[in-house]
């Protein structure tokens, strides 16, 4: 599947003001490639996910998928969000059936469906637990398994290990480009880690904050699997880094600008520390 | 440790009890004319054995029943449709509100118009003091389903009715249980209420009796059950079931 945005823009409507999110934005993902979105938090990359599934739409511009523009969300483009988003009242097993489920496919053909990419996802041994009973790490994986059972022709991944901690995520990045290699699907992978979105990404989209536009696109030749010291992945986040600067800059004036603001009121000096944590 | 601390958690209640039965008793050895705890205790005793007093229990029992099953389907169901449908919930959510601010006691005149110094008149008290409260839980839930389920369900291929039932109701069921446990506290209240004014034979009406014969203690008896009752059907159902639902749903450990 090839998703092409042309164009788009997206404002909301905030406190009555309307607020620029993304500003004329222009990408490809090609069918298999695994495509990633980088830039700071707030930047708007979320927003692309959010468009490409289909759950919002842009105010200008068109979001084609094989050369036709998208009506609203569907089970070809599916979602991994950061937290998860498993349904708690269903187990594992109930959890990756729910598609297919949606889909009216028989039992026993979606019980060894949803089995094989619980399989897939090392949760086996889980299948029947329910999500309150996982660790953060076990239920991105079955959140994984989830929408891959859907065959999707896309995955659009909204920093699905932006919670976990470092050696759960190195260990999922590993199995996701393993699962990414044996599926063949494309993958839109929205993150804010350098090392993350180089490690993974044939292309590497830098997206600036407000509004939200693509600064830099950083095509990745590195062969898997990629080491961090490899001299061409550091001179690809090198390159990155440097554009990326800029934009934390900016993003840094402005916030600086709005807490030295608030510090004149009373609440000042607990707003300036939230900030910084 | 563990074993110790379930001791505890068991002994603490047992001891308060224990000290307000002490209490109990002192107070009837002071005041003339009130009868002490454990006379109380022994015309429960007696009364629980008595075929006539069964006959008012279980009479009281059945209408709980019947009517708990009306709160339980007019409740969720017209709360359901309330979710579904914005522009009956602008109307008739307000009725449901307002439906469930009058306490269950002040339906008992309307109902005794309505159906007569009937059976029928305690059970649709029962239905109007409980049934409000389940019908604006279910609504709340229904309409309050995270945004990022909906999110989720939709991409995943979930509309119209299957979205409706596979999704918005689980999601719901917390708030749902919430309404229950409270309707079976309201709707245990206009039974009593119901009972006290209609003269159907039933825990109410035995008040009635024994207060216009001035037994004390067997006012005093009664009202204990009657307790009893409210508290542990609520310990032992409702209590459990929030609790494990609460824990499914990832709202408590």
């Amino acid at each position: 599947m090839r998703v092409e945005l042309q164009h788009v823009s997206k404002s909301f409507r905030h406190n009555g003001q309307t607020v620029e999110v993304l500003h004329d934005i222009n990408l490809t993902v090609a069918p298999g490639e695994f495509v990633c979105l980088l830039g700071p938090t707030g930047c708007g990359k979320s927003t692309i996910v959010n468009l490409v599934a289909g759950l919002e739409t842009p105010n200008a511009g068109t979001i084609l998928v094989d050369g036709r523009p998208i009506a609203g969300p569907g089970p070809r483009r599916v979602v991994v969000f950061q937290d998860a988003a498993l349904f708690p009242w269903l187990t594992v097993l109930g959890n990756v059936e729910f598609g297919l489920r949606m889909a009216r496919v028989p039992k026993t053909e979606r019980h060894t469906a949803a089995m094989a990419y619980i399989k897939l996802v090392h949760l086996s041994k889980f299948a029947h637990a329910y999500p309150h009973q996982l660790s953060g790490g076990m239920r991105q994986r079955a959140a994984i398994a989830r929408a891959l059972v859907m065959q999707p022709d896309i995955l659009l991944m909204d920093e699905p290990f932006g919670a976990l901690d470092a050696q759960t995520r190195a260990v999922l990045q590993e199995e996701l480009l393993e699962i990414w290699r044996r599926t063949g699907c494309s993958i839109l992978f929205v993150t804010h880690n350098i090392r993350e979105a180089t490690g993974l990404a044939d292309r590497v989209y830098v997206i600036s904050s407000r509004p939200g536009r693509i600064r830099h696109v950083e095509p990745i030749s590195t062969p898997r699997p990629r080491h961090a010291e490899n001299p061409s992945l550091v001179e690809c986040q090198r390159k990155i880094l440097g554009v990326l600067e800029e934009e934390i800059e900016k993003v840094m004036r402005d916030e600086l600008g709005e807490s030295i603001h608030i510090a004149h009121d009373q609440a000042g000096p607990n707003r300036l520390r939230e900030m910084h944590s | 440790m563990r074993e110790l601390l379930r001791r505890s958690t068991f002994l603490k209640p047992l001891q308060a009890l224990a000290l307000l039965y002490g209490l109990w008793q002192l107070t009837a050895w002071c005041v003339p004319a009130w009868p002490s705890a454990h006379d109380v205790f022994r015309v429960l005793g007696a009364d629980l054995r008595d075929p006539g007093f069964q006959h008012a229990l279980l009479g009281s029992a059945r209408r709980m029943a019947i009517g708990y099953t009306l709160v339980m389907a007019i409740g969720i169901g017209g709360g359901m449709l309330l979710g579904r449908l914005p522009l009956i919930d602008q109307v008739l959510g307000s009725v449901a509100v307002a439906l469930h601010a009058i306490p269950g006691a002040a339906w008992v005149p309307l109902s005794i118009i309505w159906f007569g110094m009937t059976e029928q008149a305690v059970i649709f008290t029962i239905l109007l003091g409980a049934a409000g409260i389940v019908m604006v839980s279910t609504d709340t839930g229904i309409r309050e389903v995270p945004p990022l389920i909906t999110r989720a369900a939709r991409t995943m291929g979930a509309f119209g009715l299957r979205y409706f039932w596979f999704v918005v109701v689980p999601a719901a069921i917390p708030k749902i249980v919430d309404g229950l446990r409270l309707a079976w506290a309201f709707g245990w209240r206009a039974l009593m209420a119901g009972e006290l004014l209609t003269s159907v034979s039933g825990l109410g009406q035995l008040l009635n009796q024994v207060a216009k014969a001035q037994q004390l203690d067997q006012l005093l008896a009664i009202m204990l059950l009657i307790a009893a009752v409210g508290i542990g059907v609520d310990a032992l159902i409702f209590k459990r079931l929030e609790h494990a639902v609460r824990v499914r749903w990832g709202l408590a450990s």
